[in-house]
């Protein structure tokens, strides 16, 4: 296999995909847009062209029969139902499968990779002449006399059968189970079905280990699709002739079906193909994982040529800037207005070059936004429940580091608003709600964040329920409820440990997401709010910062060595009195506006030996910062102001140290650590349950 | 490192003078030190993997850092990381002078680290030959040590910097 052609393959095919996942949402809400139709037709076969060349047998063949089934509907002799949505979705989670394998440097696809039960099923769909047309294939290439009889297969249909009126379900799954029987007969005698690999006529001195020019593969494919196309017109016309008879009443039976999921949704899935669905729901899980878990780590991105213009630009500025400079250097007199006009320069041309490779590094936030059309649909269909899904704002700008970072959060909060938010559609009727549930995902740009909204017209969250539950789960006592606002009520879903949901089922509820999921936020510096009014609706922000390169910060000091804490979580200063603190059960509380903070002696940790300045003036000062919800003091001796920092990660053997987020160059060239605020909590509370901080706050 | 006497050398006949000696011995693989003062003793890190060597400037202190640890510098906009040689060998602890220097090593790109000595002297050739590994005691501070050369009327200790990075990460 040739790891370049393969590595190719795989940018074009994680290309492809991710369109895919989109343009297949899409079709079941316009089931006869011929141009979408057309554009996944030909995903699958771009897919399969290059998986056939680098031969992958199994992908080729779930392709390819995907790719039969798209062209049936484009040619309009079978309708996209939710049903074959299901089949073909569960294509995509086997394709992605795949391509995530190869892609992590597996290189032996074995055949079973790809379900045979969903061959079976794609087969079905084709109508009754997938395998046998399959088969057909192989003979065509060597012996062509048999292979329309293998391709036809008759169906006994009951007398009173008429093919122009609906089927029900039943009727539906009797014929393909009919026709399956059916099948297994005639391919006993056809002898065993073979892969749906063609077998291509190679030049003469032909050498499979040689590499080979653009012009031979471009041959090659041809040679290629020109024996499939062989293959699949042989059969063609007895398919549209005895397939369309099962799947071609299927068209007529569409906006009817639809209608009747409006009427009995709650029944439908369960009554859905009861015994595919056990077997099944294994492996649909864990395609539904594999889809929600993109590719762990993306290593390259594209950037426009111009936008690369532009930066190589700026970089030629640069290099006259420093020029200048040196020539200035090297003169003899000191022309101070001479060297204020370059460095004002250099200002100018870094902070272009810095917003220009900043650009480089976003990202569309439809990368993460364009699986949730797939994620909605699937739970929906799961649970019973009918919702429409808006996306606003998917042009939103993001790094690219938060993009991915924000995937997994992001897929949790929409399956809880799906799963606990939207009601099933009697409970909304009975509500007065519109029956058609709807979650609008939302981004746009605030300033030098990112805000993120979720938002639903479902249920609501009851704040007194969540407290009744928190104080239940031991979590808070009665005390602390009756002084908790609405908003901090909601807030406990974060809390570790505690899950609303009734009854534990697979979609969430498990009781470790909430607060899994504040903790990713927290870590991208970002913050988490969440409002809901019963019976109405719930809206959860997240706000993040543009980039994770580049960080506002408040500076803090203590003596000569400075701090940085991440501005986002900073929400007020204030001096600090020892006049309004006061000890509770060991912890230094600061009174503020009624409420009880606890404060944090940074000194104690970070410059234990620093000796109160004599002279000093001023007083320590008290941040108060909010870390995951939750509010603490922290005491520092000065408090520099605001700036905006890089990141840069601490050295080796400094990288696991708790409390801080990293390092960075200041404005004098002095380092400055950057504090990370869980860290920091986390610090303070093991010195509390060790004792020490006792002890240590004397 | 071929010297521009080996034509010679091939030629000489058994008996050779001390100071030949030490030449025929240049005939050998090398390894190339960087040597410098820890306490009384020298000691020598492999050029291969030293990527420079810096006066002392500001070290920021990192509190709660393990204690072999100084603290952090800027070099060149990479923060590394500053460990006290005396303390990674084990010998007393001595203030930082106008000779201290620190020895910037790398593993590779990524991982750069400083090392805290008393001062940097020479840049030698050392015979491998002379490189005797150190015995198998197991003791903590000799996995830092990858072996000892009596070299020109010198004991050098050959530090295996490998060692000591990933034993203190």
């Amino acid at each position: 296999m040739d790891e370049e052609i393969l590595q190719d393959f795989l940018v074009e095919a994680q290309d492809l995909l991710e369109q895919l996942n989109e343009q297949l949402v899409d079709l079941e809400q316009a089931p006869d847009d011929s141009d979408l139709l057309n554009a996944i037709f030909r995903a699958f076969h771009t897919i399969k062209g290059g998986a056939g060349f680098i031969g992958i047998k199994p992908l080729v063949e779930v392709c390819h029969r995907a790719e039969n089934v798209f062209d049936k509907i484009r040619n309009g002799e079978m309708a996209y139902t939710p049903e074959v949505a299901d089949v073909i979705l569960k294509v995509y989670d086997t394709i992605q499968a795949i391509i995530e394998r190869l892609a992590e440097g597996e290189r032996d696809i074995e055949d079973d990779a790809v379900d045979p039960d969903l061959l079976k099923e794609l087969d079905a769909l084709f109508g009754g002449e997938g395998p046998a047309q399959e088969e057909a294939s192989q003979q065509e290439a060597g012996d062509s006399a048999e292979s329309s009889a293998a391709a036809e297969v008759q169906l006994d249909l009951p007398p009173d059968w008429d093919p122009d009126e609906e089927i029900t379900d039943e009727e539906f799954e009797m014929l393909l189970k009919m026709r399956e029987e059916k099948l297994a007969q005639t391919q006993q005698q056809g002898g065993e079905a073979a892969g749906g690999e063609v077998k291509l006529e190679l030049p003469e001195g032909w050498d499979p280990d040689e590499e080979i020019t653009d012009e031979e593969f471009e041959a090659l494919l041809k040679m290629r699709e020109e024996k499939l196309q062989q293959a699949s017109s042989s059969g063609s016309e007895e398919q549209a002739a005895a397939s369309a008879q099962p799947a071609g009443s299927v068209p007529a039976q569409q906006p009817e079906e639809k209608k009747d999921m409006a009427a009995k949704p709650a029944e439908k899935p369960a009554e859905k193909k009861p015994a595919a669905k056990s077997a099944d729901s294994g492996k649909s899980e864990a395609g539904k994982g594999a889809a929600a878990h993109q590719p762990k780590q993306e290593s390259t991105v594209r950037v426009d040529t111009k936008r690369l213009d532009e930066i190589m630009n700026l970089v030629g500025e640069l290099v006259l800037v420093r020029n200048r400079l040196l020539t200035l250097r090297n003169g003899t007199e000191v022309d101070i207005e001479e060297i204020s006009n370059a460095v004002s320069n250099l200002d100018h041309v870094t902070t272009d070059l810095q917003a220009s490779v900043m650009k480089t590094r976003m990202q569309p936030v439809k990368k993460v936004f364009g699986r949730f059309p797939r994620v909605v649909r699937d739970l929906a269909r799961k649970l019973g429940k009918e919702i429409e899904l808006e996306l606003r704002g998917e042009d939103t700008d993001l790094d690219k580091n938060l993009v991915e970072a924000l995937a997994d959060p992001l897929v949790h909060l929409v399956r809880n608003s799906v799963d606990h938010g939207i009601e099933p559609p009697e409970e909304r009727v009975k509500a007065g709600k519109p029956r058609v549930g709807k979650i609008i995902l939302a981004a746009e740009q605030e300033g030098d964040h990112i805000l993120l909204s979720i938002t639903d017209d479902g249920r609501g969250m009851d704040p007194e329920k969540l407290k009744r539950k928190a104080i239940e789960k031991g979590l808070i006592d009665e005390m602390t409820a009756q002084q908790m606002s609405d908003k901090e009520a909601f807030e406990l879903i974060m809390a570790p440990g505690f899950s609303t949901a009734e009854t534990i089922s697979d979609i969430s509820g498990r009781g470790v997401g909430m607060d899994v999921v504040k903790s990713m936020i927290t870590r991208l510096n970002g913050s988490i709010e969440i409002d809901s009014v019963l019976g109405e609706g719930t809206q959860i922000k997240i706000r993040v910062p543009l980039t994770l390169a580049i960080l506002p910060t408040l500076m803090v000091a203590f003596g000569d060595d400075s701090y940085s804490i991440p501005l986002t979580s900073v929400q007020e200063i204030f001096d600090y009195d020892p006049a309004h603190t006061n000890r509770i059960d060991g912890q230094m509380m600061v009174q503020l506006r009624e409420r009880s903070i606890p404060l944090y002696f940074l000194k104690k940790w970070l410059a234990p030996d620093l000796a109160p300045a004599e002279d000093r003036e001023e007083n320590d000062k008290v941040v108060i910062v909010n870390v995951g919800g939750q509010r603490i003091g922290l005491v520092v001796e000065q408090v520099r102001g605001q700036e905006e920092v890089v990141i840069k990660p601490l050295g080796v053997m400094l990288q696991k140290l708790a409390g801080y987020a990293g390092a960075t160059i200041t404005g004098n060239g002095s380092i400055a650590l950057i504090l990370d605020l869980p860290g920091v909590l986390q610090r303070y509370q093991n010195m509390q349950q060790k004792g020490g901080y006792h002890v240590a706050a004397h | 490192m071929l010297q521009p006497t080996d034509q010679n050398k091939l030629k000489e006949e058994p008996f050779v003078s001390p100071v030949e000696a030490d030449e025929e011995e240049s005939i050998g693989p090398m390894q190339r030190c960087v040597l410098f003062n820890l306490d009384r003793e020298t000691y020598g890190i492999d050029v291969s993997s030293i990527r420079e060597v810096l006066r002392v400037g500001r070290i920021r202190t990192v509190p709660g850092a393990d204690e072999k640890i100084l603290g952090v510098i800027n070099v060149r906009g990479v923060i590394v990381t500053v460990v006290d040689m005396r303390r990674m060998i084990d010998v007393p602890v001595s203030d930082i002078t106008d000779r201290s220097r620190i020895i910037i090593v790398e593993l590779d790109e990524e991982r750069p680290v400083g090392l805290l000595v008393d001062n940097v002297m020479e840049v030698r050739d050392i015979p491998e030959k002379r490189i005797e590994p150190l015995g198998s005691s197991q003791e903590d501070n000799s996995r830092y040590i990858q072996g000892i050369a009596h070299y020109m009327d010198k004991v050098i200790i050959l530090v295996d910097v490998f060692n000591l990075i990933s034993d203190a990460e």
